[in-house]
């Protein structure tokens, strides 16, 4: 059956846009708050938005690439690219870089990688492929726990870094798969439940850690105005003084004469309030409600279990990293350090959620054209 | 679809699935993400709304005031010269470490602290104190001083660290230093930081806590010349603090600038030749122009040294001072009161002549004391005595040779044993002791003058309960007793009578100029009064004192080639000793030429004898003034001072004093005096 085996070759141009248009975004964004850093808008190699070009161009080769291969030939490589990534994380605990009080890089040919980038996307293929395999007993609490065991190994391990977003990012992806998987709701509830019980007793026994600070200064930053306290108080000041149309691109003047920190990475979203204003914001936020709405599209065209999986686990952790960035910038959710999703500095990052959206283009491409239904 | 429903609730309670079709469910799951996602944004779009749209505002002029700071601009100090233009002041900039107490994390107060004691040796628990005060004030944005003047190599170091020490700045402030060393400390007095009842008195005129402020001398009373007006810069900084660019600016005004009436080359020569006669005891010598007022030299031993107070204080050597019995710290010749002894007769004679007590030829005799019965017990005598005998004595060999009997009669008169002298008394003598102003303050230019003490029989009636004897008389009119005086207050008394009886306020300021050069304060003699005595008998007793030199008791300040006139005394103190003797201080107060006088001096040894030890220190003062070569027509170092030469004719005196310029024995303009 010739027609049966044919794929579709479908690809989500409107996708494809959409992640460039949030990319250009953030390298407009990145240019503006690295002007103090490098003074002239200098073409050379090490500006941080050459770079973010070139691992854009990368990561779109990466799509490509991705999108004519067969996404089920992930399948079978599930296990070992998960080994792989734990295997990257447990040596960048040992090996790692440190940054602003954590490991959380190991240097390749003289780029920093993130292994817990490329561990996420390993542990939604992983999952994608325990739940279909077992899509028959997906209700039974042994899957349950073992997917969930499959999630919190990772998350453990970004947890001792230690950083505590990321290992939130791994447990949230599987929470959205085993929903979609067909988990019992009474089993998520319970989970839930206990979590929320178990979560003012584990801030307690943090109550010396970093994260305990970082809560009690969020609550009240003039406890330290200068240092943690800081860049709360400094991006509240940088987004609440944009208003309705903002200080202007390059004009804003938290970014410009560096009372924002971190403000490619991290506090991206600050410069982008405080120079485009609230409209600025809200344009953004409706590019990410279009590429969400397209991730969750492939999920619904996607033709077998596994292929679904992968595109509400990409989708999943794109939404939660956002809501949870955008969320400490403007002060709704304690300091976690998590990236913008295509919007931050940063390569590691770039180059998996474009590669991810390749999987999910994949998936779209290589439905049997009979299969089509929705 | 009633079925359909029956099936679900039975779903969760077998717990297998059951039928259904996958593509409705997956549909539902699908739909049910995408509210997720609507309403993740729908929260996020709300908060921003919040903070952008409704508190936009308030957060716009939060960013404003982040970047844009008011600084104010420290006025350069006004500089200090010498009457020749010597400069004798020079502002240069010192290190203080200072801490902004609302930049301290709260919870790293202490660690902070011991940050600093580790760089600085500050003591830990005094600077934290000092923060949690300043937290607590109104005012937490105001830099408090941790440690003032830091060596460079400290400031370099301290600098290197502020990362770890938030809140904490290297200030670099202009500070003082006085250039001519402690000969002028007296004069200069010195700047320090301004403590807190000085700020709470001044900061309606724009001081500020770190602020410095003049605390004696000049430096005190020139006060709001030499600062000048602070100004303001509104200037743009980035978040660690570096200046990014002045948006506007008020510039200070420089503090205006002083001319001392001081000489600082006579001011050197007196204070060597005082320490030579000193002996390491307090002295104080006082030259003074006695047509102007101006002081030319103003010596008090021991010296101290103002730099010590200038930046950080030198504790070991304040300890020092203050410690050492002979008072460094206090000018002596201002600020101490001492009996003056026999100098006080150009007081008690000029007042006898004027009232007709004396003439120049009324004779008394001394066979070196008088006796004076109790005045109700006449068997007993009370003898006052000469200090030798001296035989029958004019006005002029009674002011001569400093007869102390002549004095008893002038003052007290004598009606005993067959005589019949009326003297001033005591009301009479003390109301021209105050008029030449004796017991109260000059007003002069520095800080810290004393005002001396004249008595009178209610003075002693009200401090002691006891009647005025005509002891006390005696006393006073020989400048004994209860009669204190200083030796500033003296030389203005010589030089009244010198000048034919203005009495002239003394000042070691002549001139005020702003940082231009223009005259603000010019060169004007003060008169305080017309003293009540004619310019005759001013004259005789000019003559007297001459004759004093020439032949008398203060023979040993004579010079061969300068006339001087003056007055010694050997005052009496302490406790009696076994033979009778007292300790004595030495005084010569005196002027010259004696013909056509122009300076006044008076000179003062803690222990001497005034016609051994003070005259001739005198005139060795006396004579370099005249006679010293004519060094200092060198050029002049000052811009300032050279510009407005042509304006103040009082001024262009490069190569000489300008008393010389002067010649009318009164130069006082007539329209200052008072009748």
């Amino acid at each position: 059956m010739n027609l049966r085996n044919t794929p579709t070759r479908e690809f989500d141009y409107f996708l494809l846009l959409v992640a460039v248009a949030l990319t250009t975004y953030g390298a407009l964004l990145i240019y503006s708050g690295s002007l103090t850093s490098y003074g002239s808008p200098s073409a050379a190699l090490s500006h941080p938005v050459s770079r973010q070009v070139a691992f854009a161009a990368i990561g779109l080769l990466a799509m490509f690439v991705l999108s004519r291969f067969d996404y089920r030939a992930f399948g079978p490589l599930s296990i070992a690219l998960y080994a792989l990534s734990i295997a990257g994380l447990l040596f960048v605990l040992f090996v790692g870089s440190t940054a602003y009080g954590s490991r959380r890089w190991i240097v390749v040919a003289g780029t920093q990688v993130q292994p817990s980038e490329i561990a996420k996307v390993c542990t939604v293929i992983l999952l994608a492929k325990y739940f279909s395999d077992h899509e028959e007993q997906v209700r039974s609490l042994r899957v349950f726990v073992t997917s969930m065991v499959i999630a919190a190994l990772p998350a453990v391990l970004v947890l001792l870094e230690p950083d505590l977003g990321s290992a939130l990012v791994f447990l949230i992806i599987w929470l959205g798969m085993a929903i979609v998987a067909g988990a019992r709701p009474l089993h998520v509830g319970l989970l839930v439940c206990a979590i929320a019980a178990l979560t003012p007793i584990a801030l307690l026994a943090a109550a010396h850690g970093y994260q305990k600070e970082r809560i009690d200064v969020w609550l009240d930053p003039s406890r330290d105005p200068l240092g943690t306290g800081f860049n709360i108080l400094q991006a509240e000041i940088s987004i609440g003084s944009g208003g309705l149309f903002g200080q202007g691109f390059t004009h804003g003047t938290q970014t410009q004469l560096d009372y924002l920190r971190t403000q490619t990475t991290d506090y991206v979203f600050s410069v982008g309030a405080e120079e485009l204003g609230f409209i600025g914001g809200v344009v953004l936020f409706a590019l990410f409600v279009i590429l969400l709405f397209r991730c969750l599209r492939v999920a619904g065209h996607a033709e077998d279990a596994f292929g679904r999986l992968i595109a509400v686990g990409v989708m999943t952790f794109i939404l939660f990293q956002v809501f949870v960035n955008i969320g400490v910038n403007i002060r709704l959710i304690p300091v976690t350090g998590v990236p913008l999703p295509f919007v931050s500095q940063g390569g590691s990052s770039l180059i998996t959620l474009l590669a991810s959206l390749g999987i999910l283009q994949s998936i779209l491409g290589h439905r049997r054209k009979r299969a089509r239904r929705i | 679809m009633g079925l359909m429903t029956n099936n679900r609730r039975r779903r969760w309670r077998t717990g297998r699935a059951e039928p259904q079709d996958p593509a409705v469910e997956l549909k539902g799951k699908l739909n049910f993400l995408k509210i997720i996602v609507v309403l993740a944004f729908a929260v996020l779009t709300v908060q921003l709304a919040r903070l952008q749209l409704l508190r936009g505002h308030e957060f716009h002029q939060r960013a404003q005031f982040n970047q844009l700071r008011i600084e104010p601009v420290i006025p350069s100090r006004g500089l200090i010269y010498d009457r020749n233009g010597v400069p004798l002041v020079e502002n240069v900039p010192s290190f203080s470490a200072a801490v902004v107490a609302a930049d301290v994390p709260k919870l790293r107060t202490i660690e902070i602290a011991a940050g600093l004691d580790k760089i600085l040796g500050a003591p830990p628990l005094e600077t934290t104190l000092k923060i949690e005060q300043a937290r607590r004030s109104n005012d937490p944005f105001t830099p408090i001083i941790i440690s003032d003047g830091l060596d460079e190599a400290t400031a370099f170091h301290l600098r290197e660290q502020l990362a770890k020490l938030p809140g904490v700045q290297v200030v670099v402030e202009p500070v003082r230093r006085y250039t001519a060393g402690s000969v002028v400390s007296d004069a200069l007095g010195y700047i320090g930081r301004i403590d807190a009842q000085e700020y709470a008195a001044r900061k309606d005129v724009g001081y500020v806590p770190s602020d410095h402020i003049g605390k004696a001398g000049v430096e005190a009373t020139y006060e709001s010349y030499l600062r000048g007006t602070p100004g303001r810069r509104e200037i743009e900084k980035d978040a660690s603090g570096r200046e990014i660019r002045t948006l506007n600016q008020d510039s200070a005004k420089p503090g205006d600038d002083l001319v001392l009436s001081l000489d600082l080359d006579l001011q050197k020569k007196a204070t060597e030749l005082v320490q030579q006669a000193a002996h390491g005891g307090q002295a104080a010598a006082v030259v003074m122009d006695v047509h102007t007022g101006e002081v030319l030299a103003l010596v008090s031993l021991p010296m101290y040294d103002d730099n010590i107070f200038s930046g950080k204080i030198d504790d070991a050597k304040l300890q020092q001072y203050l410690s050492d019995p002979n008072k460094p710290l206090v000018n002596h010749a201002l600020s101490e009161q001492y009996a003056p002894g026999s100098i006080f007769k150009q007081i008690t004679g000029t007042a006898a002549l004027q009232e007709g007590v004396a003439t120049p030829s009324t004779t008394i005799t001394s066979n070196g004391y008088i006796t004076v019965p109790n005045q109700y017990d006449p068997s007993v005598l009370y003898t006052f005595k000469d200090w030798r005998v001296l035989g029958t004595l004019n006005f002029y060999g009674g002011v001569a040779m400093s007869s102390d009997v002549y004095f008893y009669y002038l003052s007290g008169g004598y009606h005993w044993y067959g005589q019949n002298f009326d003297g001033l008394g005591a009301d009479r003598l003390a109301l021209y002791a105050r008029a030449y102003g004796l017991g109260s303050q000059m007003g002069i230019d520095i800080t810290g003058e004393a005002s001396g003490l004249i008595p009178d029989p209610t003075w002693k009636e009200k401090t002691f309960g006891e009647p005025w004897t005509i002891g006390d008389t005696y006393n006073m009119g020989i400048g004994q007793g209860y009669v204190a005086v200083t030796p500033v207050q003296m030389v203005r008394v010589t030089a009244a009578v010198a000048n034919g009886g203005t009495l002239l306020t003394p000042r070691v300021v002549r001139e005020v100029r702003d940082s231009q050069g223009h005259v603000i304060m010019p060169d004007k003699p003060k008169v305080a009064r017309r003293l009540p005595i004619s310019s005759d008998n001013f004259a005789i007793m000019r003559d007297a004192m001459a004759q004093a030199v020439s032949w008398g008791s203060a023979h040993q300040a004579s010079l061969p080639d300068l006339r001087i006139a003056g007055k010694t005394g050997t005052a009496e103190f302490g406790p009696r000793h076994a033979d009778g003797t007292y300790d004595t201080h030495a005084w010569f107060s005196g002027f010259a030429p004696a013909d056509t006088p122009r300076v006044a001096v008076t000179v003062f040894l803690e222990r001497g004898v005034g016609a051994i030890d003070a005259a001739p220190l005198a005139a060795k003062i006396l004579d370099y003034y005249f006679h010293r070569p004519q060094q200092i027509a060198a050029p002049r170092p000052q811009q300032p001072l050279g510009q407005v030469v042509p304006q103040a004719p009082g001024a262009a005196s490069a190569g000489a004093p300008a008393a010389m310029t002067q010649d009318s024995p009164v130069a006082v303009d007539p329209r200052e005096e008072r009748p």
